[in-house]
């Protein structure tokens, strides 16, 4: 997997004039094609040196994320507007009318509209609490081992997610890429990789235990496989239950503004 | 009672100073930063010394009790640079650090309990240019009982150091055309040598000497020619030249006896984007070796020519006299943004070693004439470094006793793709964008064997790090990482022997040690902290 940040323009937004928000929540940009065309040229002017040329992230957070985990555009102006105190996002001083068309564009990049499946929700969402739940959540039910699913029809169009039902492997976030670890007393522990340093490694594993090792007390470390998840391929899941599944993601497009923060 | 009296006399005596160093009332005279290392108590300039090994010869800390390392202090500087670094080396000097931090705060703090003596913090004004994107500072000069300091909106400042009051404050350059200053002053007998960042807006970069009593300029070195000067024939328009780049954001190094300055240079503007810039655009991206007196240019060696990546060559060059392949030699040496390794006589400029120290396809080698074989020169046939580097201005250091240079590398893969940019002061002039691709990025220490250019060995991180290096003469290389591990190395073999998670990435300097009250410190900043470790006693 290729992840490609875009980078070479600085960060170039005021650090240090009077700070405004905005009481307006409603983006008067929303889904302009214009708007959001001239907010991809000023995102990839202003904002890749630190989240990428596709806003998922290099040094910055991927900011595609936003919506499928909590924002509202108010929010998300706010947070451009304002900077965020502590760390590397500074306040901007451009015009309100700019700063919603970027707004515009990440939304149109971060958001993909309604799917079509002739398949059965509830038969579906019998599969995925079967199969799935283990390692997904949606609402707030199932395991972490695997990323939170409430938004995933939001941010994932309907391709992308046969591809990673048929083969995960194919694309894996950070945060869930997989290791196997075996320690110096024998002990053998499969799980997502959180963190690393040359000294150390933070892992959730299969039993969704957060803990960290020094690689002094691990006598291997091998990350050769693609994926945690298993891959479902036809005869696991056949065509009428993928169509199910879909179906019942399909319905994720769940809406959790009253959750605020960040996390990276 | 006489007898108290006589005791209380002795009780009240300083401490004698060495022989041939100044009294701590006087200050610090030119002998003092000459003898360099000589005095272990002492750290007074960038490097530490004139050579710019930032090796010292201190051994109290050795591979048999370094793991005994701890912290046994942190100061708090309440200020961070947005995306960059706590990126300064403190000048240590009489039991006090002078230390420069982020958005142009200062510090007097005891060496010995980490407590600040005073703050300073510089009023900037709200329309900064390059000083807004890089609000950073990366040491104090001393000379007498002054500090020099330069600033994010173009100045130079004198302190006093027991007070932090400024004593003179001196222009360098406009800042609302792209001009900032961030590096440490190199204080040489009787003149405060200065470089000034912008390269990557539209303006021309110079060096500059001024006097440490008064502050008035006493010469100019323009890295940029004037029009019809040697050098300006390498542009193919003469309009470019007030706006070529070329800036001296590093601080560079020195040679006494052949007083000569040596200072690196920064990318042509604009950065990515050459049309208009034909030619190699002299002396971008060079090494230039200035005489100390007069500034004027004795040789130059520049290392990408034509530069269409913001290779920078502000790095320090590090002095050595060694024996190369068989022979006595002055040699300067500098690992480049651009991936390779130079070995350079410092009496002639003469080239003796360019070889690649991280992954390339930018060039093949340097060919017979000292240029650059270039066969890739955007990245559209093989990876090539990306815009910060092979390594970067970080400190390398070198051990003279195993003649090894230690650099923290970057491997990288990044494409370029030049945009025409609009051209107007003040505005940002890079002129394109890179493509990196971050799951081909990581990084390390690697020991350089400077004859060959090969690394001896190497410890690897899992990303590219900013972070720079120091080595002592106990057989320790001390390295940060991106991942914020602070961590001690055996000079030899590269092993592992230490290590302390700071908790914030170390980006942009490299540890600094003393001598106090017979204990060995090692300071590293990292974050908003400046952290000191010592044995545990």
């Amino acid at each position: 997997m290729v992840r490609y940040a875009l980078t070479g323009v600085f960060v170039w937004l005021a650090v240090s004039l009077p700070l405004t928000a905005t009481a307006q929540s409603a983006n008067p940009f929303e889904a302009d094609p214009a708007a959001i065309q001239a907010g991809r040229q000023m995102f990839a002017a202003r904002c890749t040196a630190c989240h990428g040329a596709d806003a998922k992230g290099a040094n910055g957070p991927d900011l595609t994320e936003i919506w499928q985990a909590n924002d509202d555009d108010g929010r998300v102006f706010a947070i451009v507007r304002n900077g965020v105190e502590g760390s590397a996002m500074p306040p901007s001083q451009a015009p309100d009318n700019e700063l919603w068309a970027m707004i515009a564009y990440l939304r149109s990049i971060s958001t993909v509209p309604p799917f079509v499946t002739d398949g059965d929700p509830a038969r579906g969402r019998e599969i995925f609490v079967e199969n799935c739940q283990r390692c997904h959540r949606v609402d707030g039910q199932g395991g972490a081992l695997g990323p939170d699913l409430s938004r995933i029809a939001q941010v994932r169009s309907r391709d992308a997610l046969v591809e990673s039902i048929r083969d995960p492997g194919a694309s894996v976030a950070e945060g869930y890429r997989p290791v196997r670890l075996l320690t110096r007393s024998g002990e053998r522990i499969v799980g997502a990789v959180k963190a690393e340093d040359a000294f150390s490694i933070q892992i959730l594993d299969t039993n969704q235990r957060l803990q960290g090792y020094r690689k002094t007390d691990l006598a291997a470390i091998d990350r050769d496989e693609d994926s945690l998840m298993p891959k479902f391929g036809r005869v696991k899941l056949g065509e009428r239950e993928l169509e199910d599944l879909l179906a019942y993601l399909g319905t994720l497009r769940a809406d959790r503004a009253d959750i605020g923060g960040n996390r990276r | 009672m006489r007898m108290r009296l006589i005791l209380a006399a002795v009780l009240l005596a300083p401490a004698l100073p060495a022989a041939g160093q100044s009294q701590p009332g006087e200050g610090v005279s030119y002998a003092d930063i000459l003898a360099g290392f000589d005095h272990p108590e002492q750290w007074l300039s960038y490097s530490g010394d004139y050579t710019g090994q930032r090796h010292s010869p201190l051994t109290q800390i050795t591979p048999e009790n370094v793991d005994r390392l701890a912290p046994v202090w942190t100061f708090q500087t309440g200020t961070l640079s947005r995306g960059r670094g706590f990126e300064t080396s403190a000048i240590t000097y009489d039991g006090v650090l002078y230390v420069t931090g982020s958005n142009n705060y200062a510090w007097a703090i005891d060496a010995r309990t980490g407590r600040a003596f005073w703050e300073y913090q510089r009023d900037l004004p709200n329309d900064l240019t390059y000083g807004r994107a890089a609000p950073v500072n990366r040491g104090f000069g001393i000379l007498g009982n002054r500090l020099f300091m330069v600033t994010l909106d173009a100045h130079l400042l004198a302190f006093d150091r027991r007070t932090g009051d400024v004593l003179w404050d001196t222009v360098l350059a406009d800042y609302k055309i792209g001009y900032a200053a961030t590096g440490a002053p190199l204080v040489i007998d009787g003149k405060v040598i200065v470089g000034i960042s912008g390269g990557d807006f539209p303006t021309r970069g110079f060096l500059d000497a001024y006097d440490p009593a008064t502050g008035e300029r006493i010469w100019r070195f323009w890295t940029v020619p004037d029009p019809g000067a040697p050098g300006s024939e390498t542009w193919s328009n003469p309009d470019v030249l007030s706006r070529g780049g070329g800036g001296t954001w590093m601080t560079g190094t020195y040679d006494p006896e052949l007083d000569l300055i040596y200072w690196g240079t920064g990318n042509p503007n604009p950065d990515y984007y050459d049309e208009d810039r034909a030619g190699d655009n002299l002396y971008t991206n060079s090494l230039i070796a200035l005489e100390a007196d007069t500034g004027r240019l004795r040789w130059y060696y520049q290392f990408t020519p034509h530069d269409t990546h913001d290779w920078d060559a502000n790095h320090v060059p590090v002095l050595a006299d060694v024996d190369y392949r068989g022979e006595p030699r002055r040699v300067v040496m500098l690992a480049n943004r651009n991936s390779f390794f130079y070995v350079l006589d410092r009496v002639t400029g003469e080239l003796l070693l360019g070889k690649p120290f991280t992954a390339t396809t930018w060039a093949r080698e340097i060919g017979p004439d000292g240029r650059p074989i270039v066969l890739n020169e955007d990245g559209s046939n093989g990876c090539l470094p990306d815009q910060w580097g092979g390594t970067n201005f970080y400190p390398p250091s070198f051990d003279p006793e195993l003649e090894i240079f230690f650099v923290n590398f970057r491997e990288t893969c990044a494409t370029y793709v030049p945009q025409a940019p609009v051209i107007e002061p003040g505005v940002l002039s890079v002129g394109g964008v890179v493509w990196v691709d971050r799951d081909q990025e990581w990084g390390g220490l690697r020991a350089l064997d400077i004859e060959t250019g090969k690394p001896r060995w190497e410890f690897r991180y899992p990303s590219a790090t900013m972070a720079g290096v120091m080595s002592t003469a106990a057989g320790l290389v001390f390295a940060g990482d991106n991942e914020g591990n602070f961590a001690a190395y055996d000079s030899r073999t590269g092993e592992n022997l230490w290590h302390y998670q700071t908790g914030f990435r170390i980006w942009g300097t490299a540890a600094t040690t003393y001598m106090l009250d017979g204990r060995q410190y090692v300071l590293v900043p990292s974050g908003a902290v400046l952290i000191a470790f010592a044995l545990i006693e």
